[in-house]
């Protein structure tokens, strides 16, 4: 299995640990990540479509050339690729003016052909959850885990989840079983984590990571796991703001998707670069090394 | 069908919160939720309160939570909502209620519907010929103004949760039609007012409230368009300005994003206080090992300067 790896820019910026464990992890795998490197960000949602669509225009041309599909390790990356492509798909004509205002010059057009998927749908649906579960030599036993969407992973909910694809709604949850690990649901799974109104509305964002995270430490988890890096800035990086705006303690540990798979799959705390987080991943580990000792 | 409709009962001043009082009743099962009520009302027991008026989905009126989901009364039929025999109604979650099934619509609907100034204003008293809107703005606007200000999309807003004060997608979508009707000549004013404190700029686009739109108006893309022509306009607030320059800036100049310098750019680079807001987090993340790197260590991508052609493009085509 072959992908074109999109790895967007906080798996290397705010999130340096993520892009080391997703590459570690699809290597035991076997699966082979070709790395776009000649390629611009996503846009996020923040940039104007008028001007992200036309540099994910230039970046799935260059997929549609390697005749391989794209994958992503951020649910914000996917979310905005998967909006781009929809547009660029089905308007034949806005697709031809961006080929031709933007591409042509450097001798590039888009078709359209180009799938697109994030590495949690990879490997439910492409990889295949058996085959998964069939590497993992350290069940994560144990180990209470709430998953987290992240937005853009699951709405609009016609393109992220289209019809035969039902399976993405919970394939976070059957990804935690199939390594072994419990799932601890939560009521905000699927909302937003309080990131993009960071920066206009402090008070609201830091509400909503603390909800979240409360939540699902009420509810007995010992960690969350998310497939967005965007998630992760605000649930490990905002957290102990967010305890402060909360007037509690929370300590809950974020994982990054590829860090729990590598975990299961026999590599240490350290491999998966669990070290980096601002919330200590100690309780987890303890948790673990008793399982395994 | 046979089945047993627990429905919310509520007086104001009893001191009571509120309970669910069971009614056996018998109904084809393609009747609706609100054919059930009305039944109820008109049979049993006239003291219970609820709204609905049009019965297709038209008015809004009749949004309620119908066995655990937040939907119209009148587009929902009993087949569908009973759950093993029972169906239970009550009030959707965010919103509080003067009786029963009741909303406060002032203070939730109204109010905030007001605030954003629903209508079209334009310097000419008398106009001198009439004012030809085009048909792709008109299809546009239509879609919006089918909106029934049925509240679904507030009911499961992100922001509203942690922040009731939030104007809201339905008020923002209404926004919407004021500012991109082509005889309006208030954009700019309507996009400061916007702008301001549990404004537009509280929206987290999750597109929660597209997800829960009956009427696929799709209030999220509505607000992206609101917050973007406010960019242009220069109105948005300023740590969400500079968010937004700043992010296509290092996009512009590196084919990817440089979050050390978006957060300082985001602050504005005179604020002091803001700067300092940073500070904590940024020798925290630094002692681990975490700090991203400035652009300038970054591995040079080669693609950057046909991104920045692009952005250049672009930027003239505006
Ligand atoms: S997109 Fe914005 S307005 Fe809509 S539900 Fe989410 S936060 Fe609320
Ligand atoms: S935008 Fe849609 S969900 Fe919101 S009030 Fe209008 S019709 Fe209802
Ligand atoms: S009664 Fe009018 S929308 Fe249901």
């Amino acid at each position: 299995m072959a992908y074109a790896f999109f790895p967007g820019c906080v798996s290397k910026g705010g999130c340096p640990e993520l892009y080391p464990a997703a590459k570690i992890v699809a290597d035991k795998l076997n699966i082979e990540l070709v790395e776009l490197r000649d390629v611009g960000c996503s846009g996020a949602g923040v940039l104007s479509q008028e001007v992200s669509d036309p540099v994910n225009a230039r970046t799935l041309a260059k997929v549609e050339k390697m005749g391989m599909t794209m994958m992503t390790i951020c649910s914000t990356c996917q979310g905005t690729f998967t909006q781009a492509n929809h547009r660029l798909q089905s308007d034949p004509e806005y697709r031809d003016r961006i080929n031709q205002e933007y591409l042509a010059s450097e001798g590039l057009r888009y078709d359209g052909t180009v799938d697109i998927k994030h590495f949690l749908w990879i490997l439910d649906e492409e990889y295949g959850l058996d085959n998964l579960k069939d590497l993992v030599v350290h069940p994560l036993e144990g180990l209470k885990v709430a998953p987290f969407y992240g937005c853009y992973l699951r709405r609009p909910p016609e393109l992220m989840v289209p019809k035969g694809f039902e399976g993405r709604k919970t394939v976070l949850e059957k990804t935690i079983e199939t390594l072994g690990g419990e799932v601890v649901n939560t009521s905000g799974k699927g909302k937003c984590c309080g990131f993009p109104i960071l920066s206009s509305s402090e008070d609201n964002s830091l509400a909503m990571c603390g909800d979240h995270t409360l939540e699902a430490k009420d509810k007995g988890a010992n960690c969350m796991v998310t497939p967005c890096p965007l998630c992760h800035l605000e649930l490990d990086g905002k957290q102990e703001d967010a305890a402060r705006h909360k007037k509690q303690d929370i300590d809950l540990p974020i994982l990054h998707l590829p860090q729990m798979v590598g975990l299961a799959l026999g590599f240490s705390p350290r491999d998966m670069g669990l070290h980096k987080h601002l919330v200590s991943t100690e309780e987890i580990v303890n948790i673990l090394e008793g399982v395994r000792a | 069908m046979e089945i047993t409709l627990k429905f919310y009962r509520f007086s104001p001043g009893n001191g009571s919160k509120g309970d669910f009082q069971e009614y056996p009743v018998e109904i084809d099962e393609s009747a609706t939720v609100l054919d059930a009520l009305m039944q109820v009302k008109e049979d049993q027991d006239s003291t219970i309160a609820f709204r609905g008026s049009c019965r297709t989905g038209f008015c809004g009126d009749c949004t309620m939570r119908i066995s655990r989901r937040n939907r119209m009364a009148c587009s929902t039929t009993v087949g569908a909502a009973q759950n093993e025999g029972t169906i239970t109604v009550e009030p959707v979650r965010l919103i509080t209620t003067t009786k029963d099934m009741m909303y406060d619509l002032d203070t939730w609907v109204y109010d905030k519907y007001k605030a954003v100034e629903p209508w079209i204003e334009t310097d000419q008293k008398s106009p001198d010929k009439e004012h030809v809107v085009s048909n792709k703005v008109v299809q546009d606007l239509r879609k919006v103004m089918s909106c029934t200000m049925c509240w679904l999309c507030d009911e499961g807003c992100s922001t509203m949760v942690v922040d009731r004060k939030f104007v809201g997608p339905l008020a923002l979508t209404k926004a919407y039609r004021s500012v991109f009707d082509p005889r309006d000549n208030r954009t700019e004013a309507r996009l400061k007012n916007l702008s301001e404190k549990n404004g537009m700029w509280d929206c987290c686009h999750c597109y929660e409230a597209s997800e829960h739109c009956p009427k696929g108006i799709d209030p999220t893309e509505r607000i992206f368009a609101l917050r973007n022509k406010a960019i242009k306009a220069n109105a948005g607030i300023p740590t969400v300005r500079n968010h937004y320059r700043s992010f296509a800036k290092s996009v512009k100049s590196h084919g990817w994003l440089d979050e050390a310098r978006l957060a300082i750019e985001t602050e504005g680079l005179t604020n002091i206080k803001g700067q300092l807001k940073q500070v904590p987090l940024a020798i925290k993340a630094f002692r681990k090992g975490k700090r991203p790197l400035p652009y300038f260590l970054h591995e040079k991508r080669e693609g950057r300067d046909r991104i920045k052609r692009i952005f250049e493009k672009w930027e003239e085509n505006e």
